[in-house]
């Protein structure tokens, strides 16, 4: 495992879709608790200082583009980077943010991203939080690749979970959106216990070190006024640290976009969706392009 | 370039112990190696077909191999799927199997290649020997500089077989197995049993820890790791099915043949050569039989188990399949079979199973009675029969979760089918297979309890239906852009196979589903027993065998 | 009894499964420990000096370090005398292994910590110490199945030494320590997922009923 590392860092990401991004590179709250931070972005070594109320990201020396949004510093090596897509949920006033945490994980943006996409491993991996054995039946569900925001939008989705609610111990259908809307990001929105008229959202937003080694940030922008942001930190690394030994035994680790690379079913049809766009953007750094 | 065709021992025999997966290495490969309860060792590619999670980390249930990412089941000796619990009401329609690599068990340890040009011959120095197989060391360094280095040893080590070092006088071999162009294990062998065993094993694991400490300090540039690359999956799988149906036909060698229970044979079916597809619970075959018919077959055993068993019951007034079955065939008989289907497929996603048999009906029942009972999920099995000795295969009834019901007729038939259907409850399904009139009689007393549709899943013999095949019409085949005339005396399965266009059937009497077309346009005349009430209603799926048009066309998603 | 807990801390995870294992009633009181760091915190320090979990809390008495818990839980709590045996070679054997479990911790924890959490520190060369000890408990591990024993002390039953190098054995591929090499210690993990009692923490999976 550890000897594999090496080779791959050895060049620089030359992939322009990848550069030509935002990435996440700190939680500002991260950023305030230590004031700067030195971490990989794109196989480069990239240090972030606060300034004021946002930050400067610097790559030896020389200055990169960043920018402050949804509680992240952003940072781009491109020229003209495409403007960074909008969840407009984190604007509203009554919502509580709370930043899950940021974890290392040996595996391609692309894996986690589709990991979070997935609800068949709800039962398996996240049994008696998320889904629990028989309830495995992945039902039906919609998925379209939107021309105009050029996003993947997975909807009516519906999965069995055994504690839909914090206050309830009855298991029921919990109904989720998903949003691809960046290579390396994903929103999810899921009904709210608090608000039957609202969403609650959740994030991970990948920041790829190298092809195949990722900080994940996740974190909540709920309606939720009786849980702790310890709870809801607690809830959600536990799902998180469920996942990771998953993801770290994924092989190969870059995600492959050939289709006769693994089997899909019909339950992975986001999954689907994202291979294809990716491929479609000619995506080559952190993925098995398609004919290799 | 390594060479990828040799023999290597990859594992102890004590390395695979029972419901363990042990996390192997050859040239480069990853291996999963798993030992099923009935002994055999299983050799796969380390990872899913679905997601590539390495299978290493999936739990062995002693006749599968579950996944832990999703909880794909794959099968003892096939490597078959054999459930995908995302969809629990699909058969799973296309053969996905797992990579496999050859696996021998012999002198004490597990031997495979990752691509063998010869079969597996033990090497010349352990043949008939009874070995002391030693601790296994692992190695980070080249598969060569390990050999080399090895032959210095004890004195008068000599490398055999490109591969081993073999050194007569102490009676030891040790081979050196190459996980990677970078790691290796050595393999120690003592070709005589000492007399102190726990001694023999501690000194020469120290003498196997000393070389080890010396090749690593030698510090040798350590090649870079070989490049693997995974073989594609077939097309058909790359692309995300709808539903899907079973592949050609298969040769297979009866090999017994016996009494069962009164006038019903149990036939026990293995392949010529390889290994049989993967079937789920609740699949058939379809038999050719020497007099040119063909029928569908229950499979009896359970996946995981070698081979197929089928059980046949004479039918004196039937269309002579099963008298062919009972008189003519015989014990070291070849066969063609079709490959596995499954029109009846077991939901796993449940709290509670009926399993309801009715004679012979039972063979579905014993294969998912089986699944469930390996599966923990709560069942129980009713079996219905004019006396025991009318009871085919009860010694797999041992074990099992059953209830037998005898010598009832059709009143008491039904009071204890009332009994049996009572305390419906949400995610509880009931699978039934017998004669027509009590399959009927089921359907309508779970109605009547409240059982949904879809939970009550029957599987009939036979159509007791007289078929209406008096209509005629016309079928516009969207797919393939014809247009067929149907007369009257003609099925459409009939007409689609005259014209070429390659439908699968099996019973051809609307009851087993296999012909199954999706309906674009067109009001369908249904006659078959196979889809529920709602299903006819939906007038979007179409059993092609028995049923017809009321309108003047039909549009077939074909 | 309060254990102060956060879920994917390995020592953590040690002290619930001996609770779980022992099957004492306890609350639990998690402690924002990543990304707040609220053990390094004044009040928390208040608690445990050493700014540490676990602390396991059973009346007015209050232990802080995996070693001390699992001692204490197994001579207060473990009626069969099973955890902690109370015999001269037993007693050396546990002590010996409990010193390991904390070098693991310091190898193979850290590792992981690094990896995973972004602690300072080298990862290699917690890595390279790691792997030195694996190599051992694996030779140990495979001596004990050709003799008899199954757990790390010589007898017939697991000791607290066991669950105390378990969470940093099972948890090793975070650091980035493959366990391909150590098929006796995978042979272990299974062993010790199959003790009545025994309680998954987030990222450690149960394995198959060996039944």
């Amino acid at each position: 495992m550890a000897q594999d590392r090496g080779a791959l860092m050895t060049e620089l990401c030359n992939d322009p879709v990848m550069l030509e991004h935002w990435h996440p590179v700190v939680s500002l709250e991260e950023l305030r608790r230590h004031g700067r931070c030195r971490t990989m972005l794109l196989d480069r070594a990239v240090e972030i200082v606060a300034q004021g109320e946002g930050a400067v990201v610097r790559c030896e020396a020389a200055l990169v583009g960043s920018l402050v949004q949804y509680g992240y510093v952003w940072a781009s090596f491109g020229e003209a980077p495409k403007p960074l897509f909008a969840v407009p949920e984190f604007d509203e006033a009554d919502r509580r943010f709370v930043v899950t945490g940021v974890f290392g994980v040996q595996v391609s943006a692309g894996r986690a991203i589709e990991n979070f996409l997935d609800m068949g491993h709800f039962p398996y991996v996240h049994a008696g939080i998320l889904g629990e054995e028989p309830h495995t039946e992945v039902k039906d569900y919609d998925v379209e690749v939107s021309q105009n925001r050029d996003e993947i939008l997975a909807t009516r989705c519906r999965f069995y979970q055994p504690k839909a609610a914090v206050s309830s111990d009855a298991g029921a259908e919990v109904d989720y959106i998903y949003r691809v809307p960046h290579p390396n990001c994903a929103v999810l929105y899921k009904s709210s216990p608090m608000d039957a008229a609202r969403l609650d959202v959740i994030y991970i937003f990948v920041q790829p070190m190298g092809q195949e080694r990722i900080r994940a940030h996740t974190g909540m922008c709920i309606i939720d006024d009786a849980s702790s942001d310890l709870e809801i930190r607690s809830f959600q690394q536990t799902i998180f640290g469920q996942d990771k030994p998953i993801l770290e035994n994924q092989y190969p680790r870059r995600l492959p976009l050939d289709p006769r690379a693994e089997t899909p079913i019909r339950a992975d049809k986001s999954a689907i969706a994202y291979r294809r766009w990716l491929a479609s953007k000619g995506l080559r750094w952190g993925v098995i392009p398609a004919g290799v | 370039m390594m060479d990828l065709a040799g023999w290597h021992p990859i594992a102890a025999a004590t390395d695979v112990v029972r419901r363990h997966v042990f996390h192997g290495q050859l040239l480069g490969r990853e291996v999963a190696v798993w030992r099923a309860d009935d002994g055999f060792v299983n050799v796969w590619e380390n990872r899913c077909l679905h997601r590539g999670v390495r299978l290493s980390m999936g739990l062995n249930d002693g006749r599968e191999l579950r996944c832990l990412y999703h909880g794909w089941r794959y099968a003892n000796r096939s490597a078959g799927c054999t459930y995908i619990p995302a969809h629990p009401a699909d058969a799973p329609a296309r053969r996905i199997c797992n990579r496999t690599y050859p696996g021998v068990e012999a002198a004490g340890m597990i031997w495979s290649a990752v691509a063998p040009e010869a079969e597996f011959a033990l090497p010349e120095v352990l043949v008939g020997t009874d070995p002391l197989v030693l601790r296994p060391v692992s190695v980070n360094a080249a598969p060569g500089v390990a050999l080399s280095m090895a032959e210095g040893l004890v004195p008068g080590g000599s490398v055999a077989r490109g591969a081993s070092v073999l050194f007569g006088q102490a009676g030891l071999v040790v081979f050196v197995q190459p996980l990677d162009a970078h790691r290796c294990v050595l393999r120690g062998v003592l070709l005589r049993q000492p007399e102190d065993r726990i001694a023999a094993l501690r000194d020469h694991d120290g003498l196997l820890c000393a070389l080890r400490e010396g090749i690593e300090a030698a510090g040798e540039a350590a090649p870079a790791p070989l490049e693997v690359s995974f073989q594609p999956v077939d097309e058909a799988l790359g692309q995300m099915p709808a539903r899907g149906v079973g592949g050609g036909e298969l040769r297979v060698q009866v090999t017994r043949k016996w009494a069962a229970a009164e006038g019903i044979v149990g036939v026990q079916l293995r392949a010529l050569r390889g290994v049989l597809p993967t079937f789920q619970p609740g699949a058939h075959i379809d038999v050719h039989l020497p007099n040119g018919m063909r029928r569908p077959y229950s499979i009896v055993n359970a996946p995981g188990e070698e081979g197929y068993t089928i059980g046949v019951k004479r039918d004196d007034a039937g269309r002579g399949g099963s008298i062919c079955l009972h008189d003519a065939v015989r014990q070291g008989d070849v066969l063609a079979i079709s490959a596995p289907r499954n029109t009846f497929p077991l939901r796993r996603d449940s709290e509670r199973v009926l399993l309801i048999a009715g004679g012979i009906g039972i063979t579905p029942m014993l294969a998912m009675a089986q699944a469930l009972a390996v599966q923990g999920i709560a069942y129980a099995l009713h079996v219905f029969a004019r006396s025991a000795a009318h009871v085919p295969f009860a010694e797999r009834l041992e074990g099992l979760a059953v209830t037998r019901h005898l010598g009832l007729d059709a009143a008491q038939t039904g009071a204890a089918l009332s009994g049996i259907l009572s305390g419906y409850a949400f995610s509880h399904h009931v699978y039934a297979c017998g004669p027509a009139p009590m399959l009927s009689a089921a359907r309508q007393i779970a109605a009547a309890q409240g059982w949904t549709e879809e939970a009550v899943h029957l599987e009939y013999f036979a159509n007791p239906e007289a078929i209406d095949d008096s209509s005629a019409f016309e079928i516009a085949l969207a797919r393939s852009a014809m247009t067929l005339q149907v007369p009257a005396g003609r099925t459409i399965l009939q007409v689609l196979q005259e014209n070429g266009v390659d439908l699968p059937s099996s019973c051809e009497q609307g009851a087993c589903g296999t012909c199954v077309c999706g309906v674009l346009e067109g009001d369908v005349a249904h006659q078959d027993v196979y889809l529920s009430a709602s299903e006819h209603a939906a007038n979007d799926r179409i059993m092609t065998c028995v049923s017809r048009a009321k309108s003047a066309r039909l549009v077939l998603d074909i | 009894m309060k254990l102060y807990d956060f879920e994917l801390h390995a020592e953590c995870y040690a002290a619930r499964l001996m609770l779980s294992l022992l099957g004492v009633p306890h609350e639990v009181e998690t402690v924002d420990v990543y990304p707040e760091a609220a053990h390094l915190t004044p009040a928390f320090r208040a608690i445990n000096p050493l700014g540490r979990v676990p602390v396991l809390e059973d009346g007015a008495l209050r232990f802080g370090t995996v070693q001390g818990i699992l001692a204490y839980l197994a001579a207060a709590y473990d009626t069969s005398g099973q955890w902690a045996p109370d015999t001269a070679v037993l007693r050396g054997e546990v002590a010996g292994w409990m010193a390991i479990a904390a070098e693991l911790a310091a190898t193979a924890g850290q590792a992981r910590l690094i990896e995973t959490m972004f602690a300072q520190g080298d990862a290699e060369a917690a890595r390279a110490g790691a792997e030195g000890l694996l190599r051992v408990i694996d030779q140990h591990l495979w001596f004990g199945e050709v003799e008899g024993r199954d757990w790390l002390c010589s007898a017939p039953h697991p000791t607290i030494a066991d669950i105390a190098c378990f969470p940093h054995l099972v948890l090793s591929e975070d650091g980035g320590i493959s366990r391909q090499d150590y098929p006796a210690i995978r042979r272990w993990i299974d062993r010790v997922k199959r003790l009545p009692g025994f309680t998954v923490m987030s990222g450690v999976f149960a394995t198959s009923s060996a039944l």
